[in-house]
């Protein structure tokens, strides 16, 4: 869709719901003026004469000139483009090929936009708030002396971000390019990548005051066209004043709320994205940020990388053993050493067992108390080393990690095993590819070392009942959240606990038909649009 | 009846992990010595065919709990009164069960927590589970057959490679005659726990597939009979039937004894665990059964009953009996003689009145 046009249909948007919020201009109507001094001062009072805004008379036509404007924001626009294209067809194009133009300011105009103007992408508009976004998103306006309608055209520029190699996930081997802010250079990152007319894309804007594009991309005939209509409605039952980041998004349109899991993935990799997009998923992509939103998604994805197709399907398939190991030794590392300590001794090895108790015998702590101490220890140096000026960084890791750990050995608090646990917990978490899971995963980890401390290992299963029975209650857009592992589908184990060779895999989506699967998507639609309400 | 559906291979798993639960760690037909295996066996066939009879009730109502077609046969008041009393039993043997579990936890690892904590712990996670509903009861039930399958798989390789073994406790077969099965099966095995399985007539209209779908569940109670007989060889080979007699709970016995050299040794805990999710899932199945028939009798939201009835297990847990030994009497009373009342003499005379009432409208001319 057009920009031209998403402008459009947003501004209706904005119609209907103009009583409950204030927008760019209440009042539309009045604004517009015939008069051409009378329209520029209304534009200026309205940006409260701000000094980038730039103003720019001409006149047209040779012997009785008609007064006209042109109006753009400095900064937000290309200025080669304005000053080659916009000032230079309404300074000669315009005299030179009109020896017999017509005295009606409309006609004008229209001759302007169809014959004179160099742009490619230019459209009449007649209605103030579009006029408004169309400035502030770095178009300019061209108005005429006793004509109450503008030419929109787009000389968007400005200076943005270049792309660069990816900050948040790297890969050994595989493309080194990262998205940006602007959702205009991510749309074609991921188009260059799908030759294919069937990526569609649509816009919508989100935001009455930021007015943030977002973008749902999607390949028609692969993705779910109910997924899609799911999204478009929930998208448009957002009713918030500022996008600033797709996490913004994630959060209003998430089945639910009350989670720690992530039930939408981000990524940064233009690759991941259109791989998600060949799968059958659907891509959301907000201005603004470098992130983009995929969903439906499961549990699975997080544990997956585009390392793994990369490398060899047996190299790759150890990679992602190793990822859920770890992610089990995140949550329950901590916990089941408390509950072989302090309920299970007899499980321990002998001689392990009297080394450990040997241990134990000078500090004073319980293993629990041990535990949470050191887990908000190393919670504390991580938060630290997060956003710390690179030069800090290396003293925090020094300080922290080492004399830290080696000073409460020796000074009797903490077990030296309980620092190796520890430690091994918190490498653990980050050898999970996903961020946002890694955090889920430590938050219930403490939930874990609670009730390891006060029932063992009897705490331990009922909590993993518990935590197994909540996956299993998620759904992302309708996809329960732990397929293909239950319910239970054999087609999709070849790109989860492992990878098969990849002449195996076939990226089209399996849209099994049973009536199993179907139903449990209908159902997951139907209650989590109630769902959907009550969060957005 | 309307709501999510319950694929087939859930529901198997949920069918399995239900018979195998407490079944697999206590002593289940050892009246009958060193054949309890056969009486295992035998009890599961008995099982196989009282299921039939659920089956045929499934076939003429399809869509329909017990606690429906019963006042659907029976006539709005005396089927009410039926329904009610299978919610009470049904509530009742989830908090048997859970003092089970808990008496066992107790004994086993948690010698000093009150057994009220430790059953409340037990029937809040179930709570929770069924808050979530009985479809994610049922998805749950797959990962966690998995888990409780790989620790038997560990079991095995341990029994096979610790030496411990002794086929010849095994001989002779049904030495004593046929008999000492034959009282084990009528007294205990064919109930417990293979007629427990009267409490998924509430759960069978949640079958996904519902002309084909019934299958799963003998099936997965022919394979839980089979890993209960399984489990009683291998007790009776390592142990010898007269220890397994007079265990309580022979498994835990057994994997103590199993080690491979220095390293791997009491792994107890695993059996621990198994019994912790078997006991789980029979717990939630029951009560997920008590709260369907609840819901269905008196036009309840399924949610809103839940505290309320786990409240009445675990006080019931608690209070059915001053002592475990009173507790294990009475649950041997109630096996032989109020069970049989259940699962066999109601379903049987609802299957005669369903009958007759075709039979009558059938003939009724026009």
């Amino acid at each position: 869709m057009k920009y031209s046009e998403y402008i459009n249909r947003g501004g209706k948007r904005k119609k209907a719901s103009n009583e409950t919020s204030s927008k760019i201009g209440q009042g539309a109507a009045p604004k517009i003026s015939k008069d051409l001094k009378q329209m520029l001062d209304n534009i200026e009072r309205e940006l409260g004469a701000s000094p980038d805004l730039t103003i720019r008379h001409v006149q047209i036509g040779g012997e009785d000139p008609l007064q006209a404007a042109t109006v753009y924001m400095d900064g937000l626009v290309n200025s080669v483009a304005v000053n080659d294209f916009v000032m230079r067809s309404l300074l000669e194009n315009s005299v030179v090929t009109s020896p017999d133009m017509s005295r009606v300011p409309e006609e004008i105009l229209q001759f302007i936009l169809n014959r004179a103007l160099e742009l490619g992408d230019a459209k009449i508009k007649s209605d103030w708030n579009d006029m408004m976004i169309a400035i502030l998103s770095g178009y300019t306006l061209i108005l005429l002396d006793g004509c109450n309608k503008a030419i929109v055209g787009d000389t968007k520029g400005g200076e943005g971000r270049s792309i660069t190699e990816p900050s948040s996930q790297l890969v050994i081997r595989g493309p080194k390019d990262a998205f940006v802010e602007s959702v205009n250079t991510n749309i074609s990152l991921i188009r260059r990548r799908i030759k294919s007319p069937k990526l569609w894309f649509e816009f919508m804007n989100i935001g009455t005051v930021t007015n943030t594009d977002v973008a749902i991309l999607y390949i028609k005939d692969r993705a779910d066209d109910k997924i899609v209509d799911e999204v478009r409605t929930r998208l448009k039952k957002i009713d918030i004043e500022a996008v600033l980041e797709s996490s913004y998004i994630e959060q209003l349109i998430q089945d639910k709320v009350f989670t720690p899991f992530p039930t939408l993935y981000n990524t940064e990799r233009p690759d991941v994205v259109a791989a998600n997009l060949l799968e059958g998923r659907i891509a959301l992509i907000v201005d603004g940020t470098p992130f983009v939103l995929i969903l439906p998604t499961v549990f699975a994805q997080f544990f997956q990388s585009t390392d793994d197709y990369a490398q060899r399907f047996d190299i790759a398939t150890l990679m992602r053993l190793v990822r859920y190991i770890s992610f089990i030794i995140l949550l329950l590392g901590p916990s089941i050493y408390i509950a072989l300590t302090t309920f299970h001794y007899e499980m321990i090895p002998t001689p392990m067992l009297i080394s450990l108790l040997a241990q134990r015998e000078n500090v004073p702590f319980p293993a629990a108390i041990e535990a949470v101490l050191m887990e908000i220890a190393f919670e504390i140096l991580r938060e630290a080393g997060t956003r710390m000026p690179r030069a800090v960084g290396q003293t925090v890791s020094v300080v922290g990690a080492l004399i830290l750990g080696q000073a409460v050995v020796e000074a009797g608090i903490i077990t030296p095993v309980m620092v190796i646990v520890v430690a091994l917990t918190g490498i653990a978490s980050f050898a999970i590819p996903a961020y946002n899971l890694a955090i889920a995963g430590r938050i219930i980890r403490f939930g874990f070392i609670i009730v390891a401390s006060l029932f063992g290992f009897y705490g331990i299963t009922l909590g993993l009942i518990v935590l197994v029975a909540h996956l299993n209650s998620l759904r992302s857009f309708g996809v329960p959240y732990l397929s293909p592992f239950s319910p239970f589908s054999l087609r999709g184990q070849k790109d989860t606990l492992v990878r098969v060779p990849m002449w195996m895999i076939s990226l089209r989506p399996h849209k099994t038909k049973n009536a199993d699967n179907t139903a449990s998507i209908d159902d997951g639609l139907s209650s989590s649009g109630k769902d959907g309400r009550t969060d957005a | 009846m309307r709501g999510p559906k319950i694929g087939l291979l859930q529901f198997f798993s949920l069918t399995l992990l239900f018979e195998l639960g407490t079944a697999l760690l206590v002593n289940v037909g050892m009246v009958s010595g060193r054949d309890a295996w056969i009486s295992i066996l035998v009890g599961c066939m008995a099982g196989l065919v009282i299921f039939a009879g659920y089956a045929y009730l499934y076939k003429l109502y399809p869509d329909m709990p017990l606690s429906r077609y019963a006042r659907e046969i029976l006539g709005k008041h005396l089927g009410a009164a039926v329904a009610i009393l299978y919610v009470v039993m049904f509530m009742n043997t989830a908090g048997r069960d859970l003092r089970d579990g808990s008496a066992l936890l107790v004994m086993a690892t948690l010698h000093r927590t009150p057994i009220l904590v430790v059953g409340a712990l037990m029937i809040l996670s179930c709570a929770y589970v069924l808050h979530k509903g009985i479809e994610v009861l049922a998805r749950t039930s797959l990962i966690f057959l998995f888990l409780a399958l790989s620790i038997g798989a560990i079991f095995t390789v341990l029994a096979l490679l610790s030496g411990e073994m002794e086929w010849k406790r095994l001989f002779p077969v049904l030495g004593d005659g046929f008999l000492p099965v034959a009282i084990s099966v009528v007294r205990q095995n064919y109930m417990f726990p293979f007629g427990e399985i009267i409490c998924f007539t509430m759960l069978m209209p949640y079958l996904s597939n519902d002309r084909k779908g019934v299958w799963v569940i003998p099936a997965a109670m022919l394979l839980a009979g089979l890993l209960i007989s399984y489990t009683s060889i291998v007790n009776i080979t390592v142990l010898g039937s007269d220890m397994v007699e007079r265990s309580p709970f022979p498994l835990l016995s057994t994997i103590s004894k199993l080690a491979l050299s220095e390293l791997i040794q009491r792994l107890d805990i695993l059996v621990v665990m198994l019994l912790i999710i078997g006991v789980f899932f029979k717990i939630a199945v029951f009560y997920g059964a008590a709260l369907v028939g609840i819901s269905d009798l008196f036009g309840l939201p399924y949610r809103t009953m839940i505290y309320p009835s786990a409240l009445i297990i675990l006080f019931s847990s608690i209070l059915n009996a001053r002592s475990l030994t009173e507790h294990l009497d009475e649950g041997g009373q109630l096996l032989s003689d109020v069970l049989p009342f259940f699962t066999i003499v109601i379903p049987t005379a609802l299957i005669i009145v369903a009958n007759f009432r075709r039979y009558r409208s059938a003939s009724r001319p026009g």
